[in-house]
């Protein structure tokens, strides 16, 4: 009787099965466990992570790590995964054009035109001529509404522009109503004696005439000419609650197209796409290549750094391949990102059109014996290297009951995407795609414009809910669930996340609705894309017709709505499909560990 | 019958006058109601008096929030929580902590996100 332990290192994360072998090479799996992988997957410091799983798994049975006999190291397929995201367009604003934001309570309502004057100048105004008064937050509501209500006879008086947050302090304390637009930071920009127009919505609406072009052309008085250049102000103030538009002599939005590069596939022949065309065309340029050796990008740009980036993160693994580090695959997403506008008012954000993009690095092989080399130093165990990461993963997926030969596998990582048809005679074929859990956590990250990673990740990975009271909440399929004790006030009002330890808040201003439909579609537009993509590589004639059983395993096949997805993409292809549940308890995960414990036996016979 | 106005309500005890100014400017920016009331019965223990003024406010505001302000404490409660577990409280605020509290106080209300 013997303690065997299968080690799967995975780009996120490392997974131990441990077994015990009987004399008569039966195997009897103990227990399980996986912590985050350490350092670059491949490389020696793994080695930390490593030790760490096996000491929790041997510590669930009340032994040692020195009590195993033998360490079955998986030989992790060379591919590693990275991310990039490159903004295609870019919004600048010269001279302080446009103001347009969300402010929660602007005051008022509807549209005026004139021209801006400090507060502090009101005693030059000039009569017959309409004014917009813009007042800093030096000045109280009281002060602003009352030097305004001394003046409005004389002087005329369209709209206000605030920096504080007072927009419906100082209108309940005027005489005359007038549209106000406040939490206006950079007011010091504001130039004097500029015309402008100014909208507030009515309540539960949006603005109308300066989300218009031609709106902001009859406000302004603008030609034909001046009213093309206007356009992308008017684009950027869709949806807003209140907006500002000046009219600048050399004031000017472009809208700037990033050159963001050619991408080059070398297959044979060299294709290139133009990162430009949109994620669509680019992915039709890489299935139109064949079978391609390496990719690269067009030096001095966007992508052609970003691809640098990668292959070079790559090269550092394995000096002495250096020339052998190869890009195979990538995956390009369509996207768009909330950036913020340079020369923005009031931290104004437009959508700008992005695209992300998932590379795979292939090298000739992983430096996976010095691994086991220092495993072994370091544990006093021996450590072997063994069998294909697609093969044994398979193994450890056929423990799922339900399943027989021929099967399909796809392994959804956080890296990659894998496949591997086996056939009954046991004959295998596999491929490997770019573009897993990390790129839908990118997506997310982006398009919430959430700018924190580790943010993105728990949306992905957790359902959400609205606090709608102390003591309720609704959950985003509508559920309501009551708690006895009274929901922390920190959490009231917020979307949450469901986490299993309790709520995790989103500081952002995001809508449920949106966060949920942008999670829904990251994934789908990674999954759904990859999974047709690898299994029709893998399947017998490419026709996906042929592919009968589709096992789902890997990190993210633990997602609570990825596995939905594809059974259902997968359902108008007669193709049996679910999450994989490995030994019949562990889920999808630890397939390729439990497969090394098993591969074990077969060798022993 | 007592009929009570959709209002926060706001129980004071020789009010900070600055205090219940900007406390009163943060709910009226956020466009809801409320009624100040002095309260004459004044508890012994003066330095959780806010938050018992907030409690009470809290219990008989149509609205389920309320506001006490004692001297220069200043707490917000809302309906349901217990009597030692305010929303916010403050003792010496600022002109900015104010106008949140007040703000809150009425966001409470609207079911929107604390500031």
């Amino acid at each position: 009787m013997s303690y065997i332990a299968g080690i799967d290192i995975g780009n996120s994360t490392t997974e131990v099965c441990v077994g015990e072998v009987g004399a008569a090479g039966t195997v009897h799996f103990l227990t399980s466990a996986s912590c985050p992988t350490t350092g670059t997957k491949g490389t020696p410091a793994n080695v930390h992570g490593i030790k760490a799983a096996l000491k929790q798994a041997m510590a669930q049975i009340g032994q040692e790590i020195d009590a195993l006999s033998c360490i079955r190291l998986n030989e992790a397929a060379p591919v590693i995964g990275d991310t990039a995201m490159e903004t295609l367009t870019e919004t600048i604003i010269t001279d302080s054009s446009m103001i347009g934001h969300n402010p929660s309570t602007p005051a008022g309502a509807g549209q005026a035109v004139g021209k801006i004057l400090l507060l502090e100048d009101l005693s030059r105004a000039e009569r017959g001529v309409p004014y917009i008064v813009a007042a800093s937050a030096t000045y109280t509501y009281e002060e602003i509404a009352a030097k305004i209500n001394a003046v409005s006879d004389e002087i005329t008086i369209t709209g206000v522009i605030l920096q504080a947050d007072e927009a419906v302090l100082v209108e309940n304390r005027l005489n005359k109503k007038l549209p106000i637009v406040d939490e206006v930071a950079r007011i010091d920009k504001l130039p004097n004696g500029v015309s402008a127009a100014i909208e507030v919505a009515l309540p539960g609406q949006t603005v109308r005439m300066l989300s218009n072009p031609y709106g902001i052309a009859t406000l302004l008085g603008l030609n034909a000419e001046e009213t093309r250049t206007v356009t992308p102000i008017a684009k950027s103030l869709i949806g807003k609650r209140s907006a500002v538009v000046l009219k600048t002599p050399g004031g000017d939005v472009h809208e700037n197209i990033l050159p963001a590069g050619e991408l080059y596939f070398h297959a044979g022949a060299v294709t290139s796409v133009n990162l430009d065309e949109g994620a669509e065309k680019i992915m039709q340029a890489l299935a139109d290549a064949g079978d391609i050796q390496d990719i690269s990008g067009q030096p001095d740009t966007n992508v052609g750094n970003m691809l640098n980036r990668i292959r070079k993160g790559m090269s550092e693994l394995d000096p002495t391949a250096d020339a052998d580090v190869r890009i195979t695959d990538l995956l390009a997403v369509d996207t768009l990102a909330p950036v913020l506008i340079s020369g923005a008012l009031a931290g104004e954000t437009c959508l700008e059109k992005a695209v992300g993009i998932a590379a795979m690095v292939k090298t000739q092989k992983l430096p996976m014996q010095e691994i086991a080399d220092r495993l072994r130093a370091e544990l006093g165990v021996a450590v072997t290297v063994a069998g294909v990461e697609a093969v044994m993963a398979s193994l450890g997926a056929l423990t799922t009951p339900g399943t027989k030969l021929p099967l399909a596998i796809l392994d959804m990582g956080g890296g990659s995407t894998d496949a591997a048809v086996i056939s009954e005679t046991g004959e295998v074929t596999m491929t490997h795609q770019a573009g897993a859990g990390e790129l839908v956590s990118m997506l997310i990250e982006t398009e919430l414009g959430l700018g924190d990673r580790h943010m993105a990740e728990q949306i992905k990975k957790y359902p959400l809910a609205k606090v709608e009271s102390l003591f309720h909440m609704r959950m985003e399929n509508g559920q309501m669930t009551f708690v006895e004790d009274s929901i922390d006030p920190r959490f009231y009002g917020r979307v949450v996340l469901l986490a299993e330890d309790g709520l995790i808040r989103i500081e952002q201003d995001i809508p449920m609705e949106k966060i949920a439909a942008v999670r829904r579609e990251a994934k789908r537009k990674v999954f759904v894309t990859n999974a047709f993509r690898a299994l029709k590589k893998v399947a017998p004639g490419h026709d996906l017709r042929k592919i009968s059983n589709v096992v789902l395993v890997g990190g993210s096949a633990e997602d609570f709505e990825i596995p939905e997805m594809l059974m259902e993409e997968f359902a108008g292809y007669r193709i049996v499909c679910g999450r994989g549940n490995v030994r019949g308890s562990e889920g999808p995960r630890n397939a390729v560990a439990t497969g090394l414990v098993l591969s074990y036996i077969g060798e022993q016979k | 019958m007592i009929v009570k106005k959709p209002a926060i309500f706001i129980y004071t005890s020789e009010p900070d006058r600055e205090i219940l100014r900007e406390i009163c400017a943060g709910i009226e920016e956020e466009g809801v109601f409320y009624e100040i009331k002095e309260q004459t019965l004044v508890p012994k223990d003066a330095r959780s008096t806010a938050a018992r003024f907030a409690w009470q406010a809290a219990q008989d505001s149509m609205l389920g929030s309320g506001i006490g302000v004692s001297q220069r404490d200043a707490a917000l409660q809302m309906r349901g929580l217990s009597v030692d577990r305010c929303v916010e409280s403050y003792h010496v605020p600022t002109q900015a902590q104010c106008r949140k509290l007040g703000a809150n106080s009425a966001r409470a209300i609207k079911k929107m996100p604390f500031k």
